[in-house]
């Protein structure tokens, strides 16, 4: 479906990342397979370092840590905005909401519109189209999006296929209006028969963790993994991707009235730097307009690698200037979607370390 | 032919590859490699490939007439 927004801008994010890195070469050797078939995969998939939390650090703990950095710095009041979403998949409870557990933590006013939304790699998306629609409220004049998930606490250490690119990360994207009324152009589709191709099978109400769904097995390819653990199927990704997604930007700019030619850069999610250099060869779009970094330096952390993109490879523009961009997310659900729209400038694009420094 | 097979080589890391090597002969015929054929099939054969289906090839030239044919499977 095609969607549109009017007059709603991005005003500022800051990425939050575990300040544990791990490399690759020292995680081969968790790996059952050949060293030159690991470093083989490392240089195919551009794998080299990931950010992993440390010990039992949730999702929540990320989130308070950034807010309290943007309250320090005086870039956002703690009762400067009047929405909280919570993107993720790793809440820190089943029940309550981990919004309403943010809230509680900053200590923020009940006047106070919090929710989560179940949604992995076009959670960027997701949650600022959700953004975009509270904000047709006269009494929401900001919202706080964030994108959070601590993944590498599901995924199995000696699981090839997914633990070398999973990241751990939160952003915090500040959404308001905008005076200029710009319209913002999307298009969304979703398709649940194929939700089994990224899936964490036991531990919900399907099939409650128990001592045998916690019990790791070999597959086919002498990956371990339990029940309990994050699965993929990455070639199936790999085709849905390179089916759906070119077609999908096709649309969108064509919807838009827009030239491809005035897109500044093309803002993906990133699985691998593999799959999107593969997409840009698709599109033929240029690699300098569609960075394809953030794994090798982060690893994946589903819905924070668009806000991660930004700030690792376009701060200083989008802080000055205003960027013609077209954002893409796509993965669990399956969900597909696009947007395109005018980015920045931008109050601040920042960074920091989880814990800081002190 | 000679391009698939220089390709093939590269996939499976090894110095050269014939028509009627078996697949599973390769130590390297592993997921990694599947998805390196898929991607292959995509960008020079305009053919979307399942991992299930390049499985059920025995041969590289088993191989090589799934990519040509251009098989649509899901």
């Amino acid at each position: 479906m095609n969607l549109v927004f009017r007059g709603k801008r991005i005003e500022g994010l800051l990425a939050v990342l575990p300040a544990n890195e791990r490399l690759f070469i020292d995680e081969m050797d968790q790996f059952d397979f050949p060293r030159a078939r690991s470093l083989k995969l490392k240089e195919v998939m551009g794998y080299d370092r990931h950010r992993i939390v440390d010990g039992p650090v949730c999702v929540s703990d990320l989130a308070v840590a950034g807010f309290e950095h943007l309250f320090a710095q005086g870039v956002l009041d703690r009762d400067g905005f009047d929405a909280l979403i919570l993107v993720t998949q790793s809440p820190d409870y089943f029940m309550p909401a981990t919004s309403s557990v943010i809230q509680g933590r900053l200590g923020l006013k009940q006047d106070m519109f919090c929710m989560d939304i179940n949604q992995g790699c076009a959670g960027f998306l997701i949650g600022l189209y959700q953004a975009f629609m509270l904000l047709e409220q006269p009494a929401i004049r900001r919202v706080a999006l964030i994108n959070a998930d601590v993944m590498s606490r599901k995924v199995s250490m000696h699981d090839r296929n997914s633990y070398p690119l999973i990241g751990d990360a939160a952003s915090i994207t500040l959404v308001g209006r905008d005076d200029n009324d710009t319209l913002i152009h999307a298009n969304l589709k979703m398709d649940g028969s194929r939700s089994d191709a990224l899936k964490i099978p036991a531990g919900g109400w399907r099939e409650p963790s128990s001592a045998e769904t916690r019990t790791p097995h070999a597959d086919a390819e002498g990956n371990l993994r339990a029940r309990d653990n994050l699965v993929m199927d990455g070639s199936a990704v790999f085709n849905f991707v390179q089916t759906e997604v070119p077609p999908m930007i096709e649309s969108l700019l064509a919807t838009a009235g827009a030239d491809a030619a005035a897109v500044d850069t093309y803002l993906f999610h990133q699985p691998n730097r593999f799959m999107l250099q593969k997409l840009a060869d698709k599109m033929q779009v240029p690699y300098t307009k569609m960075p394809s970094n953030v794994v090798e330096h982060f690893g994946n952390s589903s819905g924070v690698t668009i806000p991660l993109a930004i700030a690792l490879n376009l701060r200083e523009r989008v802080l000055r200037e205003t960027l013609t961009a077209v954002l893409g997310g796509f993965g669990v659900g399956l969900t597909w979607s696009s947007m395109l729209l005018p980015l920045g400038p931008m109050a601040f694009c920042d960074m920091i370390n989880y814990p800081g420094v002190s | 032919m000679e391009d698939f097979l220089k390709e093939m080589a590269d996939i499976l890391d090894e110095e050269s590859v014939n028509e009627g090597d078996r697949l599973d002969g390769f130590a390297s015929w592993d997921s990694l490699a599947i998805l390196s054929v898929i991607a292959m099939a995509e960008s020079h054969y305009h053919a979307t490939l399942s991992a299930q289906l390049i499985r059920g090839a025995s041969t590289v030239g088993d191989l090589h007439r799934l990519l040509s044919s251009g098989a649509k499977g899901r």
